[in-house]
């Protein structure tokens, strides 16, 4: 089957490829472009650890073919901090809060929380639920990245970090 | 309490350990930085892919791989007869070699025992033309009927495997029922269900995966695994391909969870390894999510004839329990030991008199049992769940019931009539602090209320005992490396690695303790063979009380050195010395001291400066053996929730947990373990549910179907600690498995509460809604609107 | 799970999109968003060996309200459709029935065209056009049809397009009079397929008695269903004189093949349906007495 040519910029900068027209966005990311912290957990849209931002929206990587993102933005968690590696708020707030455990299905929970917090200014712990519902986390029994969302919107309910230590 | 070490020089006074420290694993996980087993991209990689039965059961005809391997990019077709015969030994460390166990081919030979079991290993150039071949590999099934029915196996007619028969894999027959009859015969009160528990899988959001790299010149295998255990995945490697274990290296940055499933290698793993010397380049394979529920393994299924005498005045008498479990095709590893726990732990922290137990262990053609999150977690749903029925039974609150039986702190130690030597817990303090938190009187008010007004509010416990740390044979000892490099800065090195436990920072965190020093001077090296000292691995609640342990012995060793070096340059007393910050210092004398970079250019560039006797360099390896086989954590966990009864819908209210791990090395840790355990328990009780139809057929290979609790369904949680020291280092107890073990029966004793008034007796999970609806129609005969 | 191998084409106007899709035939499959086409790729449950993408055709997107009744263009993700002011006005019930769908990361890809011409017994949309009774458009190389929803879904996955012809609009009519819209659906968990759904659409006239009603049934059969029965019971009856719970029983008492899996048995899904119709009329009732 004919290869196709895709461009897209992907967290800032241009990449252009030849790819299988099956080749999943996910695949592209990974494969492609070396950008292994879009994660596969399911790889048929339900556990959000691939969720990326595509033109801005949260998407799942695995449920895109990389044809089909032709001419899109991209980015990946990769493209969430700053390049000098400081941590977004919403990344500061998952560890402030233990939202992390082992670490596989994060990177689709920040990109998904960020897409939803700049959507979503002061949700409702309601709303918070049902914009962490896309994503499945197995270690944190969503406690900590409960309190990191509600700490990273200023909601109710959102504390403080927890006292550092020295 | 501190987290001083068990033996050695006295520690500093801990600075770290009892706080929230940051941890040191997020900042790369957060960034999409962790190396996982997926992430490791070596040259010329080649993928593989399994073809797997369709069938519960089938005699393999032929396999015919010709089209497979035409199609341009495959590499090779590998079947039972090209790998199967390189099979040296084939045991786990974790269970010894002097058991029966069952069998365990890589790849199917002659038949095939379940939907998912793996009949050839497709390699191709990648994971989508592996995917392409494997459809194309037509292996010729004769269909046999399937033992599908764990339950009915022992009667039926047919074989999982030959020269086990009734399908028997192995029993134990624990403590005689004989010895209770005459109790159970005059007790004034007797309960009496037989409680069945669906199965479940441990579904960590990473899937298994390997990548085994092969290099003929030097006889070195190199492997990157998802596991919870790299120094077991070498130790398995070396004697299942016969080569030393030098010669095995196994690397592990970062696994996306286990909870029992990565604890040890599978088939799946065995294949790759063996393949790994048959093809041109590093092999790779990664499990897809249907696989990973389909053939990674099943846990939980099984049922009990319970039962528990009590007098009238409620106090426990007896109790009896005869277990029978699923141990599906290809049990990983040999399940009949763990089912002892069961039996074992079946009084639980409970006052009383009289046991008896027996387990078995039988085959199914089904995904094999494997290790779970509190494999013997089915003692406390039975128990729990009888002593709700025996509370309605005597007309008492549950709670009253509880707190006539639970263990008090005077009465301990306490040999259970099962013979297991119980000392340092609290039952009766945490079920307690559960019960305040809630206000449990206020919430039978409130429920007095709910129901006149046609709503169903309910409340459960669970109080449990949990054996954690076990210190037997693959987990014995747990060993760290300590180097202080002659900067000053500290590198200590344990087996560990991360897969969700937080153990970098735990050993970070203990480790700056431990020396007084600032914790961003101390940096962790784990997972690798090549570089860390031997360790067990991840598993049985035993990381932080067994890293302490080793953390500590090694660093008595270097404060001694540094005391000695110290005292020595600044002419004081070593007794005199304190660590803190970096720096040795004399006691009383502020102005006067020496930094740990001092001290190590001393040990490591000016040997001759030493005192006498004291070696050069700053580098320590430490063993930590315990003196005690196990250390016993409990707790209490406390679930309010509303029924719907027109829909059967569950909605949980609070969550309240109590426990008792001993001293906290970090808050956050053991919170985040009790929590991510709580919530796999939850969906045990309510959604999830790997099941199969009467073909044998599994239903639930997708996470359409498989359904894993979302932050939606879930309560905020809420922790009371209780704090008792172990006898061991620090007084930490394990608390990774415990959440899992104490909400299955939290929750169906809150949804019988809910349901009471229809007479619902619950003795079976999952608690599906239609379950639900079916409890309050069988109650009270009335269809709900 | 990697999807099959298919050769790729991206035309660039409706015309060429059926023109490729008459040429190619039954081996095409259309693709907009891919939210249900991608994971049965992935799972290999479709091989198409062509795709025809749809994410050129700019002219399927979009809100239009004109002369009484609302277009949305095929193409219009349902994030769009959630956001749109003209459709949460005009349309309340498509409004109400597009947060049920999945979750935000797959809104934010998903069609108003896709999730129609899917036509799973268990979603949301068709059920919506069907308690409206919302026309399709169609093209084909032979022109524009329309169908109406009631002849659109016609068995498991299937519809009344033709292999050559592409979903292109979905025309609603727009609310007037005193009229009130529900859609209630049980699931496991949120954004999971419904065990039981109901939408409902009510129309009262000028004395209270019902003028009109839609009842859209989604997880109680292997399609999408009209319940024609209850319909006809409360037609004409003053809101009064309805019982929610017997309009429940009703709806459910006319299916004849309700499914069976893991996660309800056919009894269990009609006991729920019944629920879900009741409370689905009690609240577009409720919505069509205080309009």
């Amino acid at each position: 089957m004919a290869d196709v040519t895709v461009r897209m910029r992907v967290n800032g900068g241009p990449r252009s490829a030849s790819v299988p027209p099956r080749l999943t966005l996910a695949d592209f990311l990974r494969e492609r472009c070396g950008l292994t912290g879009t994660h596969l957990g399911c790889e048929h849209g339900v556990c959000g650890a691939c969720t990326v931002l595509l033109d801005g929206q949260a998407v799942r990587a695995c449920l895109v073919l990389a044809v089909q993102a032709d001419g899109a933005e991209i980015t990946t968690v990769e493209g969430i901090a700053s390049p000098d590696g400081e941590l977004s708020p919403v990344q500061r707030a998952f560890r402030d809060h233990h939202g992390l455990q082992c670490g596989f299905c994060t990177p689709g929970f920040v990109v998904s929380v960020t897409a939803f917090l700049r959507d979503n200014p002061g949700p409702t712990d309601e709303q918070i639920r049902d914009g962490l519902s896309g994503n499945l986390c197995r270690c944190t029994g969503y406690q900590g990245i409960l309190k990191a969302v509600r700490a990273a919107a200023g909601a109710p309910g959102g504390t403080a970090a927890p006292e550092e230590t020295g | 309490m501190t987290g001083a070490p068990a033996t050695g020089a006295p520690a500093a006074a801990a600075r770290y350990a009892g706080t929230r420290v940051p941890r040191v694993e997020d900042p790369r996980l957060l960034t999409g930085h962790g190396t996982y087993v997926d992430d490791v991209v070596r040259p010329g990689t080649l993928h593989a892919c399994f073809v797997r039965s369709p069938l519960a059961r089938a005699r393999i005809v032929g396999v015919d791989a010709a089209e497979a391997l035409a199609l341009d990019g495959v590499h090779a077709v590998f079947t039972a007869a090209d790998l199967n015969p390189d099979v040296r030994e084939q045991w786990y460390t974790l269970i010894g070699k002097d058991v029966p166990d069952t069998p365990r081919p890589p790849l199917a030979e002659g038949e095939v025992r379940f939907v998912g079991d793996p009949v050839a290993m497709v390699v191709a150039t990648d994971r989508y033309v592996a995917e392409d071949a494997a459809e194309l590999v037509a292996v010729d099934y004769e269909p046999l009927p399937p033992v599908v029915d764990y339950a009915a196996a022992g009667e039926s007619g047919e074989l999982v495997h030959e020269g086990y028969p009734g399908n028997l894999a192995g029993e134990f027959p624990g403590a005689p029922f004989e010895d209770v009859e005459p109790v159970f015969a005059e007790a004034p009160v007797v309960v009496r269900r037989t409680i069945r528990q669906q199965a479940c899988s441990q579904v960590p959001i990473e899937t298994r995966g390997i990548v085994a790299e092969w290099s003929a010149p030097s006889g070195e295998l190199t492997i990157w695994a998802a596991t919870q255990s790299p120094h077991e995945v070498r130790l398995f490697c070396s004697r299942l391909l016969g080569l030393p274990e030098q010669r095995v290296r196994v690397v592990m940055r970062d696994t996306g969870g286990g909870f029992g499933q990565k604890v040890i290698p599978q088939r799946e793993d065995m294949c790759v390894m063996l393949a790994a010397r048959k093809v041109p380049g590093p092999l790779k394979w990664i499990e897809d999510r249907r696989e990973n529920l389909q053939s990674a393994g099943m846990s939980r299924h099984a049922h009990a004839d319970t039962r528990i005498a009590l007098g009238s005045d409620g106090a426990i008498l007896a109790a009896a329990i005869d277990y029978v479990e699923d141990v599906g095709a290809y049990p990983v590893p040999w399940p009949v030991g763990t089912s002892a726990a069961v039996g074992m732990f079946f009084p639980g922290p409970y006052r009383v008199p009289k046991a008896a137990w027996a387990t078995s262990s039988v085959f199914s053609n089904t995904s094999g049992r494997t290790a779970y999150r509190g494999p013997w977690q089915f003692e406390s749903l039975a128990r729990e769940l009888l002593l709700d029925a025996a509370a309605r039974k005597l007309g008492l609150d549950p709670a009253e019931v509880r707190r006539r039986n639970l263990l008090r702190r005077d009465e301990l130690p306490y040999t259970n009539p099962c013979g297991i030597p119980y000392d340092d817990i609290t039952p009766l303090e945490t079920f307690e602090q559960a019960l305040e938190m809630l206000d449990y009187e206020a919430f039978r008010r409130e429920q007095e209320r709910a129901r006149a007004e046609g709503r169903y509010i309910g409340v459960g416990t669970c109080t449990y005992v949990e054996p954690t740390s076990a210190a037997v044979g693959l987990h014995a000892t747990e060993g760290a490396t300590i180097r202080i490099e002659p900067s000053g800065k500290v590198n200590v090195y344990v087996s560990g690695g991360s897969s969700g436990n937080s153990i970098e920072t735990t050993v970070v965190q203990l480790t700056a303790d431990a020396l007084g020093v600032d914790i961003a001077d101390v940096s962790t090296v784990q997972g690798d063979t090549a570089v860390t000292p031997f360790g067990g691995g991840a598993a049985g609640s035993r990381s932080g009380s067994m890293t302490a342990g080793a953390v500590g012995e090694t660093a008595s060793v270097l404060r001694e050195r540094i005391i000695a070096i110290a005292a020595h340059r600044l002419e004081a007393d070593p007794g005199d010395i304190e660590l803190e910050h970096g720096r040795a210092g004399v006691r009383g004398v502020p102005e006067s001291g020496v930094t740990l970079a001092e001290i190590a250019n001393a040990a490591y560039f000016q040997p001759e400066t030493l005192p006498p006797g004291v070696p050069a360099g700053l580098e320590a390896s430490g063993r930590y053996r315990p003196e005690h086989p196990l250390v016993y954590a409990n707790a209490t966990h406390l679930c309010t929730c509303e029924v719907d009864i027109v829909t059967g819908a569950v909605k949980l209210l609070r969550y309240i947990v109590s426990e008792d791990c001993g001293p906290m090395i970090n808050p956050n840790v053991v919170e985040g373990q009790i929590a991510g355990g709580v919530v796999q328990g939850i969906g045990n009780a309510l959604c999830e549910h790997l099941a199969y139809d009467a073909e044998g057929n599994p239903v639930a290979t997708t996470f359409m179907d498989y359904l894993l609790p979302t932050a939606a369904e879930i309560p905020d949680i809420e922790y009371g600690h209780v704090e008792t020291p172990s006898p061991g280092p620090g007084g930490y107890k394990g608390v990774g498995e415990g959440g899992a073990i104490g909400a299955p029966p939290a929750v169906a004793n809150a949804v019988a509460d809910a349901l009471a008034p229809f007479g619902a007796e619950i003795t079976s999970l999952p608690l599906t809604p239609e379950t639900i609806v079916a409890l309050v129609r069988g109650g009270d005969g009335t269809v709900p609107r | 799970m990697k999807p099959p191998s298919f050769e790729y084409h991206v035309p660039g106007d409706v015309d060429e999109a059926v023109g490729l899709l008459a040429d190619l035939g039954e081996d095409a499959k259309a693709i907009a968003g891919g939210q249900s086409l991608v994971p049965m790729l992935a799972l290999r449950l479709a091989n198409p060996e062509h795709l025809v993408d749809l994410r050129r055709l700019d002219g399927l997107r979009g809100v239009e309200e004109r002369g009484g009744r609302v277009r949305i263009g095929a193409g219009t993700t349902q994030a769009a459709v959630a956001r749109s002011a003209e459709v949460a006005r005009s349309v309340p019930l498509m409004a109400r029935a597009t947060p049920l769908i999945g979750h935000f990361q797959i809104r934010n890809r998903g069609t108003v065209g896709g999730s129609l011409a899917h036509a799973d017994a268990s979603a949301e949309y068709p059920a919506v056009v069907l308690a409206l009774d919302a026309e399709l458009e169609a093209v084909s190389p032979r022109g524009t049809r329309t169908i109406p929803a009631g002849d659109f879904f016609t068995g498991l996955w299937s519809t009344a397009l033709d292999e050559d012809e592409l979903l292109t609009a979905v025309d609603l009519p727009v609310r007037s009079g005193r009229s009130g819209f529900a859609i209630e659906e049980f699931a496991r968990r949120g954004g999971d397929f419904a065990i039981a759904g109901a939408a409902v659409a009510v129309e009262l006239d000028g004395s209270g008695r019902v003028a009109r009603c839609g009842i859209g049934l989604f997880g109680l059969g292997s399609t999408p269903l009209r319940a024609p029965g209850a319909e006809a019971a409360v037609t004409g009856a003053a809101l009064t004189d309805i019982d929610a719970d017997e309009l429940g029983r009703t709806a459910v008492g006319e299916l004849d093949a309700v499914p069976a899996d893991l996660h309800a048995s056919a009894d269990h899904r009609a006991h729920v349906g019944a629920v879900i119709v009741a409370r689905a009329w009690r609240r577009a009732a409720e919505e069509a007495a205080n309009g």
